[in-house]
């Protein structure tokens, strides 16, 4: 029996890894180090999901523990300079074995992140490329998935064929944000006032200007923006910005 | 006393250190010759200068330089934390972190030095170091929430879970208002928080925790994840009942859920009934899905079993699922089970078929009968090759009918490949599985099969040329060279193994080393997310990343790989002739040594041959490297492994093997088994005795046991000297007690 089990949120298999990159480099040409794999399960751990076969003892830890064998995964990050300036997600790798074909699995994979994209990162859409001769996969993609084609990316691969390059909406699966912000500030309102009342004094209306710091904090952290090369031989060595590489003082 | 600077070559040393940080090297190296020519000795552009080259890949000439920048000018701090950089490049940790406690005794208020040591100290797991040099960088900068979670970190990681949430704590305290919802990095502190209490055991405190906050974090699947977690082990059912409801509407794909659901429920195991109605509730919710369905056959028996193997099996034979059999076999360690499957389908074969509904028989169109006839013809090929239910003549019977039915599946001659391997005919077999590729040659999960079949086969360059097909073969090496780079663990293995048979020992080493490598590389590369998910705040995925890695070498390829290697040594020791190249086993009992002196003088005769194409290889690709720009790779000096197996002492190589494999995977009969091996080749009694005492332990009846102790007990006979008082005592008690526990078993 297959299980979807994400890859690095809760509970954790990140112990495949090896598993999932030997799933890849079984199935398909585009192949990456495991750090690559590893930058996708540290950076967007709620993206990437598994597919594997139960063991026959269940899923238990610990010293001669029956590692699950892999029969599929999705790879999934945030486009982190995206140039439509819009949040978006993109699928980078999904693959399913052969012999696991037609059980509803990379389906099940795509949606899986898909959801995660929109609840957690905030995704406008999601991204995708896939083979123009791969018509099992476009047929998922397009018909069962309502993924759409945007364009024609010339010689994407390596070995010279072209691409779909396609995207879908992710929006409908947003999160009213705004709802739950607003819930919390009256919440928070409410509890000050009881607060006041029991203190007697007060000093008017709390905090707003506290926020600063955190927005700087804030700020300061969206400054450490990553650039990215994308290409397979990618570790996170070269995605690490410059004052981090600081030899001296 | 050090030499000093005038005010504009002040200025230009400033300049080499942005060019360092800006990864401008040529104009760093220039810039600092030009210091150098008027000031030679001064210490800190000669340490710039090296660290500069040694990015530049001169290692060597870089640690010559950073050692006289040292002499020239023991008390800078520059010097100091340049030789601890070149440490940390040579992979040196130990020395490293020394030369970092000296840059930071001189200079203690340097950031960038007490920086890198803490990230040392992480991957070394020197817990008490790393929480020193964390609340050292906190107190610095207590306005960053990364050197907050940092010092939680090492808190949590050195096992004090409860400093590890106070610091947490402290820092959410100075937060006056709660960051917005789309703050991750807060999100996850918290959610971090929460898998900190909820490990200290106090699930209450945890799920009240998650209750408050877990509506305003981010991984909204993890949250209900571990909501469900908590109120199962806290045995709030009726929540817990409604949180893994919610789990499976979300995903309802993951047997785990539907477990805990059952349990939650608190339905008898013996119930049947009930829980089928479970399951049945879900396939009507759920109708394209498979859990539901292939959960019940686990439990259901007899009749309602068969009924519900029927209508599982007839309607995955219709879609053609390719799978199914492998999503069915494990019901056969039920022998009852095994003879119902085998009976409904060999049913379908002969045409008795129910069909389940009337709307499924309307919609009965030719064409899909004929899949379906494939189909089960396809199942019961599978059913017959398995080793529960194995009889090969009517396997191949029944994979020929389907394959006569759609000559063009690849998955049917992938099936009657396997059938050739279980009939021994591994040649048989890699052709099959050739034939198979050839049918879709742009797949490149059926051409790995072909090459696996083939190096199965010992047919080592024509898997490779199958390989080459979907490697960059403008990599350097070739399309082994893409193989290597791109850590191909199970080609790598495979073809090893192959060469081992063969009794190419060195290839056989040399790829058993390579993925000995790949393992060092993996842990390696956790060195840069150590600063890399502060940044990010990801930090439970980052925890467990950690913990992983800790735990690296029990995954399966490397005691697989650790096992070959190990096999490969003992082999070389036992028969050290093997080290010129393959020699025919039966040539070595030859009567008056004339036909091994032969084989050998062939075998060596071979081993020139081969080295020699092999620097044919190099001089020619030597001039292609040459002509294309970039950085000229690193060639493998020993790309035959010629120099791993002339070593002098086989066995104490294995141990680099062996050592991880016993610590990592002790409970492997063949990993104590080898390593009893091992240690007694190497008169090490105590360690052998142990191994011995681990694989009894895990299978008391294997009869290699016996032997083996009949092995050890002649081994300290004969020894010629004997053993100190203290460890014959040890060995002779043990021993004792060992033997006592063989004969009665």
């Amino acid at each position: 029996m297959v299980d979807i089990v994400p890859l690095s949120s809760y509970p954790s298999y990140i112990d495949l890894l090896p598993s999932i990159q030997t799933c890849n480099i079984t199935n398909l040409p585009e192949n990456y180090f495991l750090k690559y794999y590893l930058y996708h399960a540290l950076t967007w751990p709620q993206l990437s999901f598994v597919a594997v076969v139960r063991p026959k003892n269940g899923y238990a830890a610990g010293p001669g523990k029956e590692y699950p064998k892999v029969v599929g995964y999705v790879l999934a990050k945030m486009e982190e300079e995206p140039t439509d300036g819009l949040a978006h997600g993109h699928i980078t790798s999904l693959s399913v074995m052969r012999t696991h074909r037609r059980l509803g699995i990379a389906e099940r994979l795509m949606r899986m992140s898909q959801r995660a994209m929109a609840e957690s990162h905030r995704a406008n859409y999601a991204s995708l490329h896939v083979r123009m001769s791969n018509t099992a996969a476009l047929h998922l993609y397009r018909d069962t998935l309502g993924f759409e084609v945007e364009k024609v990316e010339s010689k994407y691969y390596a070995d010279g064929e072209d691409a779909y390059a396609m995207k879908m909406d992710l929006r409908s699966m947003w999160i009213d944000w705004a709802e739950i912000e607003r819930v919390d500030k009256e919440k928070l309102r409410q509890q000050e006032k009881e607060q006041k009342k029991t203190d007697g004094d007060g000093d008017d209306d709390g905090h707003p200007d506290e926020g600063d710091e955190v927005g700087e904090l804030g700020k300061k952290d969206a400054d450490k923006m990553i650039r990215v090369k994308v290409g397979r031989a990618l570790g996170v060595g070269d995605l690490v910005e410059r004052n981090e590489a600081q030899g001296t003082s | 006393m050090p030499q000093q600077l005038s005010s504009k070559d002040s200025s230009l040393f400033r300049q080499v250190v942005r060019f360092y940080e800006n990864k401008q090297y040529k104009k760093g190296i220039k810039a600092a010759e030009q210091i150098l020519r008027k000031t030679p000795n001064h210490g800190d552009t000669q340490a710039m200068k090296a660290l500069i080259m040694s990015n530049l890949g001169q290692q060597e000439e870089a640690f010559v330089l950073a050692k006289e920048a040292l002499k020239n000018d023991m008390r800078s701090h520059v010097c100091w934390h340049v030789y601890g950089l070149l440490y940390r490049q040579d992979k040196n940790y130990e020395e490293a972190i020394k030369a970092y406690r000296f840059a930071l005794k001189i200079e203690p208020e340097s950031q960038p030095i007490q920086r890198d040591l803490a990230l040392l100290q992480m991957q070394m797991r020197d817990y008490p170091g790393y929480i020193q040099s964390r609340s050292a960088m906190l107190q610095a900068r207590p306005g960053i929430r990364q050197n907050w979670t940092a010092l939680a970190i090492a808190h949590h990681l050195s096992g004090d879970l409860e400093e590890a949430e106070k610091v947490l704590t402290t820092y959410e305290e100075t937060l006056k208002t709660p960051p917005p919802l789309s703050d991750m990095e807060h999100s996850e502190a918290v959610l971090y928080k929460n898998t900190i209490i909820a490990e200290s055991g106090n699930l209450e405190r945890a799920l009240e925790h998650l209750e408050s906050v877990g509506h305003r974090i981010s991984d909204v699947l993890a949250v209900m994840e571990m909501k469900a977690d908590y109120l199962l082990r806290l045995g709030r059912t009726e929540e817990a009942d409604a949180a893994y409801t919610a789990l499976i509407e979300r995903n309802p794909e993951n047997s785990v859920y539907y477990d805990a659901l059952i349990r939650v429920k608190g339905i008898p195991k013996d119930d049947h009934k009930a829980l089928k109605a479970v399951y049945d509730s879900w396939v009507d919710k759920n109708p394209r899905g498979d859990a539901p369905r292939r959960i019940p056959l686990d439990f259901l028996e007899g009749d309602d079993f068969k009924q519900a193997a029927d209508t599982y099996l007839q309607r995955m034979l219709r879609k053609g699922v390719p799978s199914l059999f492998a999503n069915i076999k494990t019901l056969y360690a039920n022998p009852s089970k095994r003879d119902i499957v085998q009976e409904l389908v060999e049913g379908y074969a002969s045409g008795n078929v129910e069909l389940q509904s009337n709307g499924s028989a309307d919609k009965q169109a030719n064409g899909d009968n004929k899949y379906f006839e494939a189909s089960t013809y396809y199942f019961l090929a599978q059913h017959y090759n398995y080793h529960l239910s194995r009889d090969l003549t009517k396997a191949t019977e029944y994979v020929d009918k389907a394959i006569e039915l759609t000559p063009k599946s690849v998955e049917y001659l992938m099936t009657k490949a396997r059938i050739w391997k279980h009939q021994g005919d591994l040649g048989k077999a890699a052709e099959t599985m050739e034939q198979a590729r050839l049918l879709d040659e742009k797949d490149r999960y059926i051409n790995s099969k072909a090459a696996k079949y083939q190096l199965r086969n010992d047919e080592n360059d024509k898997a490779l040329d199958n390989m080459s097909k979907f490697t960059r073969n403008e990599t350097v090496g070739g399309a082994l060279g893409d193989l290597h780079e791109m850590q191909c663990v199970w080609y790598l293995t495979e073809d090893g193994e192959s060469y081992l048979r063969q009794k190419k020992l060195a290839l056989a080493l040399k790829r058993f080393h390579a993925v000995y490598n790949i393992f060092d590389v993996w842990q390696e590369d956790q060195f840069d997310f150590h600063s890399f998910s502060l940044r990010k705040g990801m930090i439970r995925a980052y925890v467990d990343m950690v913990r992983w890695e800790d735990r690296l070498r029990d995954h399966p390829f490397y005691s697989r790989v650790a096992i070959d290697a190990i096999k490969t040594y003992i082999l070389l020791h036992d028969e050290p002739d093997l080290v010129h190249g393959p020699i025919p086993a039966s040539s070595l009992d030859d009567l008056d040594g004339a036909e091994r002196k032969k084989a050998l003088k062939k075998a060596k005769k071979e081993q020139l041959r081969l080295e020699k194409i092999e620097a044919e290889k190099r001089e020619a690709r030597k001039a292609n490297a040459k002509s294309a720009d970039g950085e000229v790779k690193k060639e493998d000096p020993d790309p035959l492994g010629n120099k791993l197996v002339q070593t002098q002492d086989p066995l104490k190589d294995a141990t680099k093997f062996l050592t991880p494999l016993l610590e990592f995977n002790p409970q492997n009969f063949e990993a104590q088994s080898l390593g009893f091996e091992v240690y007694l080749r190497r008169g090490k009694f105590v360690p052998a005795l142990k191994c011995l005492e681990a694989a009894h332990s895990i299978d008391a009846a294997n009869p290699a046991l016996q032997q083996q102790l009949a092995r050890f007990k002649k081994a300290l006979e004969t020894l010629p000297e004997p053993l100190p008082a203290q460890v014959a005592e040890v060995v002779n008690s043990e021993l004792e007690q060992l033997s006592s526990k063989l004969v009665k078993a």
